[in-house]
């Protein structure tokens, strides 16, 4: 019975392996998800879990391509968007990939938080060939090197971008060079302090203490301690926002008054709304990835967007991220025309050089050889006690 | 020197919620031998009713916590009706996983409700920190520790020195022999789990200010509850208190003298290190079988 | 062989034994008729079969409330990735490893359980054990590559079959999880087996029959450590990397969630239990952040109307279903 059965597998092993050989054919992948009215798109994201806040990303992109779509759409096309939970989960993520590619059959793939589970759905994604545009997460190894089918790309900056972005700003400070860092140990936090560290070590700084902060602790009392007693002119922040306030709170409680930079998972306005203590956040300097501040004038025409599909949604520094990418896609997908195909989408991404999207503080410039769209961003601080986008110490933007 | 004493200050501020969060476990275990593994998700929960109350039925601060302790008390005697009573008959492993469910529930309704948003809990007071030499402290530290002292003194006194209290010992002793004398053992299981959880629900509102109100908020500190109760001695309700304590003032001195990457995991050390050392914790009973 | 329950039953247990053998032959035309997705699904449930049938020798047959599976699946997943990228391993070979080294990890799981710690006490620990693995997949940097996670080999063979797609994933994975369930199936019907089930209906009976007690505790957890182990490479070839997150609590409660609402002791539970919280989730993918709720209630509601987990409602249809180690 069983050597019957084991028989019968490998035969039927045989016959699969044969199977798969068959793959679909050329021009059916150039079109798939495609039809006359509608250009299907895959959106994964963090709806549910704890990095749940994520998903502001994802809401404000598909908020943008339903008033695409409410403007006529593209050549008579119309976004059907297909949103895919991946709750920052790699296995759940994997499984939203499969859908999306296998089952859905989506044209492309848009959004992506979470540099973790992008990660863990490249090797799915990857060999497919299937455009995948990175909205928001920022480990720079998802779009770089480019893949063999040269399809994926980073709409945001990735971890070099703004890490180098964080490592300059720390060393315009005048006399800046002992500098201290206090992060996350997980891929997110290294996204942004190892190359902001390659800056700084580059231009004559050099990292004097390194302190580690985990998500959920409440009290950085050992942290703030140790960072008081090695007196760096400057502290590299890689801390989600929570943690940050948590941070900054007792900074200023044991009278840490050291300037502090911070990445973009944090914003100016929250960390302070969130702290409720403008001293504390005084000398809180942190990556700011838009042209104006949250609530500026240049960001409100993209808020009531999303606002007029999310009623209900509280704007913050995450929501209006994955629009810029939005655009540049929504630009090359009206550049390639009415015949619309994958290669030539991805042809017309690569076209796209020096966008300003009048969202992001950064031009997205893509090509064959360089995925990473954004290349820098700007810096929020405190200047006079007013809320100010920055592009180097003591200079506005 | 100062640097020690500092550490040890706000350790002692964390610890007083680990205790707290650590006592209330061992309260429901001590009466029904069941441990909440859905604690943390009550804990937030309480915390949740308090900004709801707050926010939307615009409640005095004071009230809103007072009637969210008091929500939860109701909760538990409803877990406990509706929820265990029902499977009482079948192995530990069913109630282990019917307290995570039930924390799951809580967990999901709370991010179906407000999943992207994190919230800024409302402040109660806003003390400036103050020194005493080179010790700084803070009003947050002095408010956790007042309101837990105080609790825990009531908590004890009630345990120890009135009727009731004796009563609760007795059926911990012996639920046959309570039985015996005329306690209704049901309605006293219910209301330990109704004793639990509010008093679950009184640590999450005291942390919310600090680590700010979303769904996850309890998941950290449930380990850290179990830690706490581990090392003082596994269903000791001194025990508990003590390990909390220690376990707060260990983290940060981890944190500082050893490496900061160590602070996370102490609790998960702790609990190691006491089985290797002394299973039966600080001021534990046996908890072990000799087969 | 055939046991006398003819007249109140529709199926005897001979029958069974053939309808069990039918299964994975239908199984078979799977990849003939599912698309990459769902195919990928069909392998998720292959390999949490196997966590869940080997988290149940535990939880199930034992009645210990150890939580170390995770742990156990964690370090069959680094063993066979870490052997294939460092070692140049081949994958057949890494799979025995994960096996061996998961067998380790569950001796030194059993170790807690010889020192007499039991019931929630021992979860607690057990827990921790998990925690603190993950813990070391993090800071393990330079072989684990920390939150990066450990890609594994394009180009991977199961005995001369490439395994480059789900097809042949499915194949193997389907050979693997058959060979050891049926192997765990033999384990609990022998005198081992029943001597693990004496053991949780009472322990100190069953050390005065003369019963080595310690050593089928130890078993016991080797046997489940070395199935989840080999889940654990499984699982690392399903995801092709192998990254610390996937290893965290919530993992842990899955396992445990797919225990109970299969059916605790049970190895078809195990199955089914594998089936409906790995399908579940996928089609609720269609509520989206609902997730937790869904998978609260649905172990709530099976706690409450089910408490011997969906088998038993097979047990409704025929007493043969019921996999007895002893007689009662």
């Amino acid at each position: 019975m069983k050597s019957f059965l084991i028989k019968c597998m490998f035969g039927a092993m045989a016959l699969g392996v044969l199977l798969i050989g068959n793959t679909v054919k050329a021009e059916d992948w150039e079109t798939t998800g495609l039809t006359d009215k509608a250009i299907k798109v895959g959106v994964m994201g963090p709806f549910t879990g704890n990095a749940s806040s994520y998903s502001k990303t994802q809401i404000g992109l598909m908020a943008y391509f339903k008033h695409i779509n409410d403007q006529g759409g593209i050549h008579g096309r119309k976004f059907e968007m297909f949103p895919e939970d991946t709750a920052c989960a790699p296995a759940k993520g994997i499984a939203a990939a499969k859908k999306l590619v296998h089952q859905d059959k989506v044209f492309y793939l848009h959004g992506n938080s979470c540099s973790a589970v992008a990660m863990a759905v490249k090797p799915t994604v990857s060999p497919t060939g299937i455009p995948w545009i990175i909205a928001h997460a920022v480990n720079p190894k998802i779009t770089m090197p480019v893949n063999e089918k040269k399809s994926i790309y980073h709409g945001v900056p990735a971890g070099p971008a703004y890490g180098s972005t964080m490592g300059e700003f720390v060393m315009s400070k005048p006399g800046a060079k002992r500098i201290a860092m206090i992060t996350h140990t997980n891929d997110w936090a290294k996204a942004y302090c190892d190359p902001a560290i390659k800056v700084i070590k580059a231009t004559g700084g050099e990292i004097v203490l390194e302190q580690a902060l985990e998500r959920g602790q409440t009290d950085a009392t050992a942290q703030v301690l140790k960072l008081k007693g090695a007196k760096p002119d400057f502290i590299l922040g890689c801390l989600y926002e929570a943690e940050t306030v948590i941070f900054l709170r007792d900074a200023k409680k044991y009278g840490l008054r050291i300037p502090v930079m911070g990445t973009a998972g944090t914003d100016l306005e929250n960390t302070l709304e969130r702290l409720g203590d403008k001293d504390a956040v005084k000398d809180y300097y942190v990556l700011h990835a838009f042209v104006d501040k949250v609530d500026g004038p240049k960001m409100k025409k993209w808020n009531d967007i999303i606002l007029k599909y999310n009623p209900d949604e509280t704007i913050t520094g995450f929501s209006a991220v994955s629009m810029a990418s939005g655009v540049a896609a929504v630009k090359a997908l009206q550049n390639v025309g009415p015949d619309l195909t994958r290669s030539k989408f991805i042809a017309e991404l690569d076209k796209i050089k020096g966008l300003s999207t009048g969202i992001l503080a950064c031009d997205i410039t893509w090509s064959a050889t360089d995925r990473h769209g954004c290349k820098k961003s700007a810096v929020a601080g405190f200047v006079d006690g007013n809320p100010t986008v920055l592009s180097s110490w003591g200079k506005p933007w | 020197m100062d640097i020690f004493l500092q550490l040890t200050l706000s350790g002692l501020s964390q610890g007083a919620i680990f205790a707290l969060i650590a006592l209330s476990l061992t309260v429901v275990y001590r009466a029904t031998t069941i441990v909440n593994f859905g604690h943390g998700d009550f804990v937030m929960a309480g915390a949740f009713f308090v900004y709801v109350l707050v926010i939307y039925v615009e409640l005095p601060y004071v009230f809103a916590a007072i009637s969210a302790v008091l929500i939860m008390l109701g909760m538990g005697l409803g877990v406990s009706r509706g929820f265990i009573d029902p499977i009482k008959a079948g192995p530990h492993i069913g109630f282990a996983m019917m307290s995570i469910s039930l924390g799951y529930v809580l967990r999901g309704g709370a991010r179906f409700l407000w999943g992207r948003e994190v919230f800024p809990m409302p402040r109660v007071f806003d003390i400036e920190p103050f020194f005493i030499g080179n010790l700084v402290v803070t009003g947050d530290v002095l408010f956790i520790s007042a309101i837990v002292a105080v609790f825990l003194l009531i908590f004890f006194f009630i345990f120890y020195r009135t009727t009731t209290g004796v009563i609760i010992q007795a059926v911990y002793q012996s639920e046959r022999g309570a039985t015996l004398i005329g306690v209704n053992v049901r309605a006293f299981h219910q209301s330990m789990w109704g004793v639990g959880l509010a008093m679950g629900a009184l640590a999450g509102i005291l942390i919310a200010p600090i680590s700010l109100l979303h769904p996850d908020l309890g998941a950290t500190f449930l380990i850290r509850g179990f830690a706490a109760m581990t090392l003082g001695g596994f269903g000791s309700l001194g025990g508990a208190v003590v390990g909390g304590l220690l376990l707060g003032v260990a983290e940060q001195l981890f944190g500082f003298y050893i490496n900061s990457s160590l602070q996370d995991i102490t609790a998960y050390l702790i609990i190691v290190a006491v089985l290797v050392i002394r299973p039966a914790g600080l001021f534990g009973r046996t908890v072990t079988v000799r087969v | 062989m055939e046991k006398k329950n003819g007249n109140t039953s529709l199926i005897t247990s001979n029958q069974l034994r053939w309808f069990y053998y039918l299964v994975p032959v239908a199984a078979l035309i799977i990849p003939f008729v599912a698309n990459e997705y769902l195919l990928w699904i069909v392998n998720a449930i292959l390999v949490y079969t196997l966590v869940t049938v080997g988290f149940n020798i535990i939880i199930g047959n034992l009645g210990q409330l150890a939580f170390a599976n995770t742990a156990f699946f964690g370090i069959g997943a680094y063993t066979s990735a870490i052997l294939m990228v460092y070692g140049g391993v081949p994958y057949t070979l890494s799979i025995l490893m994960s096996a061996i080294v998961g067998g380790l990890a569950g001796f030194l799981a059993s170790v807690t359980a010889l020192r007499g710690i039991r019931l929630y006490y021992l979860a607690i620990i057990t827990l921790a054990f998990g925690e603190l693995m993950r813990w070391v997949y993090l800071h393990g940097d330079d072989v684990t590559k920390g939150s990066d996670g450990l890609r594994i080999p394009d180009d991977i063979f199961f005995l001369g079959i490439p395994l480059d797609s789900e097809v042949p994933k499915f194949f193997v994975f389907l050979l693997l999880a058959v060979l050891l369930v049926k192997a765990t199936s033999n384990l609990m019907r022998s005198r081992i087996g029943r001597a693990i089930v004496a053991i949780r209906e009472n322990e100190a009976t069953t050390a005065s029959l003369g019963i080595h007690t310690a050593r089928y505790i130890v078993l016991a957890f080797v046997w489940s450590g070395s199935v989840v182990g080999v889940a654990g490479a499984m699982f690392a070839v399903l995801t092709e990397r192998v990254l610390p997150e996937a290893f965290g609590l919530t993992e842990v409660i899955i396992h445990f969630g797919m225990v109970l609402v299969g059916g605790t002791g049970s190895i078809v539970g195990s199955v089914i239990g594998a089936i409906t919280l790995t399908t579940l989730p996928e089609y609720f993918r269609q509520f989206p952040g609902m997730d937790e709720l869904f998978f609260g209630i649905i172990i709530v509601l099976v706690l409450l109307f089910l408490p011997k987990g969906i088998v038993s409602l097979l047990w409704r249809i025929s007493p043969a279903f019921k996999e007895r180690y002893y007689r009662d």
